[in-house]
């Protein structure tokens, strides 16, 4: 039962898989600095602050719709609310869906999350997941609207 | 444990005397079994394992603390534990020093009561991985060490329990008893009986097979374990030896499951356990089986949401009673087992007393197994009522969940309990009645199928809540367990969800959610004291004896566990984490924010 589940929801998202996760913007040149080599990219000098190199990750099905319906199904077809909560609005996890995002909220920042994990217990998906799968999850996420209590909470 | 508000699938005594316990601490390798005696709690002034004594009753023979004088209440010491999310557990007290485990990354303070101030005798701080917080289904709580043999032993989040001296705090073994890959994470308090140290894990959220195991309390090597699914065999059931009441085909454990499905099928170990020495039997009690839906897995599935009674040396099983066979509604039985001694029907009887989360209290017979007594302690309606003939419940099948199913509405109590089992009661040998944190709540219930993907949840329903009947969401009652019924009861707006304390002093103790700490008379349940204690209480306050002789008052502030998530806009630590608040407990974040706080207060 639990394989015709997995089978059912995510068969369809393995057609684009990983040609669609290793396109980039190219290899935009850092600034030049008088910095040895090995950290010649000064933006990551700027600890914490700068996004990932995923940020350059494009996302095939940007403002796709039929991948953000798709992406609500893998959602819950792949365990993500068991953690994130139904609707992505945090449960043990974070919630996805308040427009903050503790590793980049870019396309491609989202698709490394998933994929490699993070370490407060994020699983690896990119093990168990085709990319176009996980690129459906990360167009859904990002067709989420914050509440309207972000980021003021009133009781009056 | 439990989860809700989630769309869709797979989410998530006997007692020792104080002379017995300083020959415990003092003599290396010195046994406490026999000197156990089943009498009723003595005045030592101590607290050295968690239920405060091996019948859990969490009863102290203090008694300066009374009605009389419970308003002169003051804090007196108060100490930021460093740490935010759920402080449940409690202190210990051993020797003028307390010791306090905190939640991830489950740092243990000893401080010296004999000091002015309390300073630090020392911390010990473990290398505890962060990859355990998101596994743990339910907040990173930690419920507790055990002291024995002047040893602290307690378990690390992410699958190890560590044993430390409690005089110098260095570290005198560590081992590894789960696997955080697997969905299994240890925030249960260790039990120790004699020379065995028996653990436990959580993760019936994630499809573990939930197991007990005996360590070597001076070495901390793996003696044995005993799942609680599976072949008899995986079960220690030895020849001759396992005598359930109403059970008695061979391997039930396997057999009341489709084909496999009990390798996945939860009976996690997180709560609380209790010993009869006269019997030579542990008591503990298992959780949920897994997946919520329960059309996944037809049968019994024996033996979750079930009360285990072993022998500590080998862990073989000895009986084995089911309180929710089936069951849909997540109602682990994960809750505190308390011995006690009871008149029933005019013959005393030797008696283990339980509040499940299914609602109903249980009185049964320690020995065997049978149900003597089964009452609703809060409004339910999935069972008319518990068959004392077969130890079964009788259901009401308009309350049974599944996939095909659809939204089933009006279910009492929740996923959380009608109590829960993380908040253990107090039972008064000079009231003869328990003391129950309850919680007021029911839940619509949407099972949806899950998938088992290893080492993420395997939960599959969405279970919204509702305040019950009467509109408020919890009550601290006390309860009479010879006869199955309520004594008094204090309402309360939101659930209660810390533990209980009673004392010879005739007042009992607990905490809300909101954060008030309340004395209350033990006979009449009038409150006699309350104070703001700057978060939720989600832990179980103690009371000791201090060096000067005052009877003192212990607590943790700090609300977490699932309030944390249920309400999670009572979280304000992480800008990237903001949430909306719970649709049935809007105004809590009102009155409570997260907070780490030890509390020490007296007259």
């Amino acid at each position: 039962m639990t394989q015709t589940m997995i089978q059912r929801v995510a068969r369809p998202a393995i057609v684009l898989a990983l040609a669609a996760a290793c396109r980039t913007k190219g290899g935009a040149a850092p600034t030049r600095s008088d910095a040895p080599a090995a950290i010649a990219y000064p933006s990551h000098i700027a600890a914490g602050g700068v996004a990932p190199r995923g940020a350059t990750l494009t996302n095939p099905y940007a403002g796709d719709t039929a991948a953000v319906t798709a992406g609500a199904a893998l959602f819950t077809a792949m365990n993500c609310d068991g953690c994130h909560g139904g609707g992505a609005t945090g449960w043990v996890g974070p919630s996805l869906a308040d427009g903050r995002w503790r590793y980049g909220g870019a396309a491609g920042e989202i698709f490394s999350s998933i994929y490699y994990g993070r370490r407060q217990g994020m699983p690896a998906f990119g093990g168990i997941m085709p990319a176009a799968g996980i690129w459906k999850v990360v167009t859904y996420l990002q067709s989420l609207e914050p509440p309207n209590d972000v980021p003021t909470e009133s009781w009056k | 444990m439990m989860r809700a508000h989630l769309t869709s699938v797979s989410v998530g005594a006997a007692c020792i005397t104080a002379a017995a316990w300083a020959a415990v601490a003092f003599t290396p390798g010195a046994i406490a079994g026999p000197r156990i005696t089943p009498a009723a709690a003595s005045d030592d002034g101590e607290w050295t394992m968690p239920g405060k004594d091996y019948a859990s009753t969490r009863y102290s023979g203090l008694s300066q603390i009374t009605p009389a004088n419970a308003a002169h209440l003051h804090p007196v010491w108060s100490f930021s534990t460093g740490v935010l999310g759920g402080h449940e557990g409690q202190p210990l007290v051993v020797h003028n020093t307390m010791y306090v485990v905190t939640p991830y990354p489950n740092t243990l303070y000893a401080f010296d009561l004999t000091q002015p101030d309390y300073p630090l005798a020392w911390k010990y701080r473990p290398a505890v991985s962060p990859n355990a917080v998101g596994v743990a289904c339910c907040d990173a709580v930690n419920r507790g060490a055990f002291y024995a043999d002047g040893k602290i032993v307690y378990n690390l989040l992410d699958g190890h329990t560590v044993a430390v001296d409690a005089n110098t705090g260095k570290q005198l073994w560590e081992t590894t008893i789960a696997d955080v890959s697997n969905g299994e994470t240890t925030p249960m308090a260790p039990f120790v009986v004699k020379d065995r140290v028996l653990v436990g894990a959580s993760g019936g959220e994630f499809g573990i097979r939930g197991w007990v195991k005996g360590l070597d309390l001076q070495t901390g090597h793996l003696v044995w374990t005993g799942y609680n699914i599976g072949a008899d065999s995986d079960l220690l059931v030895k020849p001759g030896q396992f005598k359930p009441f109403y059970d008695h085909a061979p391997n039930l454990g396997a057999s009341t499951w489709p084909k496999n499905a009990w390798q996945t099928g939860g009976a996690p170990v997180w709560g609380w356990m209790s010993y009869d020495s006269t019997l030579d039997l542990v008591y503990y009690g298992t959780g949920n089986p897994a997946p919520y839906n329960p059309e996944q897995r037809a049968g019994d599935n024996k033996w979750t949401t079930s009360v285990m009674a072993r022998r500590p040396e080998d862990g073989a099983l000895v009986w084995a009673y089911q309180f929710t066979p089936h069951d849909s509604w997540d109602f682990d039985a994960a809750a505190e087992m308390v011995l006690v001694d009871l008149r029933i029907a005019g013959t005393m009887r030797k008696v283990l007393v339980h509040f499940d989360k299914n609602g109903f209290a249980y009185t049964i017979d320690r020995a065997t197994g049978q149900v003597l007594v089964a009452q609703p302690f809060v409004e339910e309606n999935w069972a008319k009522r518990i068959d004392l003939e077969t130890g079964r419940p009788v259901v009401d099948s308009s309350k049974l969940t599944g996939a095909s199913r659809g939204n089933v509405k009006n279910i009492c109590p929740t996923l959380e309990g009608g109590k829960s089992p993380a908040s253990p009661v107090a039972y008064s040998p000079r009231t003869h009645l328990f003391y129950v944190s309850t919680s007021n709540m029911c839940m619509d219930y949407q099972a949806v199928p899950a998938a088992h993907i290893r080492g993420t949840p395997y939960i599959g329903a969405n279970s919204p809540y509702y305040a019950g009947p009467g509109g408020y969401m919890g009550a601290f009652e006390a309860w009479d367990a010879s006869v199955g019924r309520k004594v008094w009861e204090i309402k309360e707006r939101w659930p209660v969800w810390s533990g209980v304390v009673a004392t010879a002093g005739d007042v009992v103790f607990y905490g809300t959610l909101d954060g008030w700490l309340r004395a209350a008379d033990a006979r009449t349940g009038k409150i006699l004291w309350s104070f703001k204690v700057g978060s939720g209480v989600v832990g179980n306050p103690i009371t000791y004896r201090g060096p000067d002789g005052k009877q003192y008052l212990a607590v943790y502030a700090g609300i977490g566990g699932d309030w944390f998530l249920l309400a999670g806009d009572v979280r304000s630590d992480d800008p990237a984490d903001v949430r909306p608040p719970a649709d049935f407990a809007k105004d809590l974040a009102r009155h409570t924010s997260q907070g780490g706080m030890v509390w020490i207060f007296a007259l």
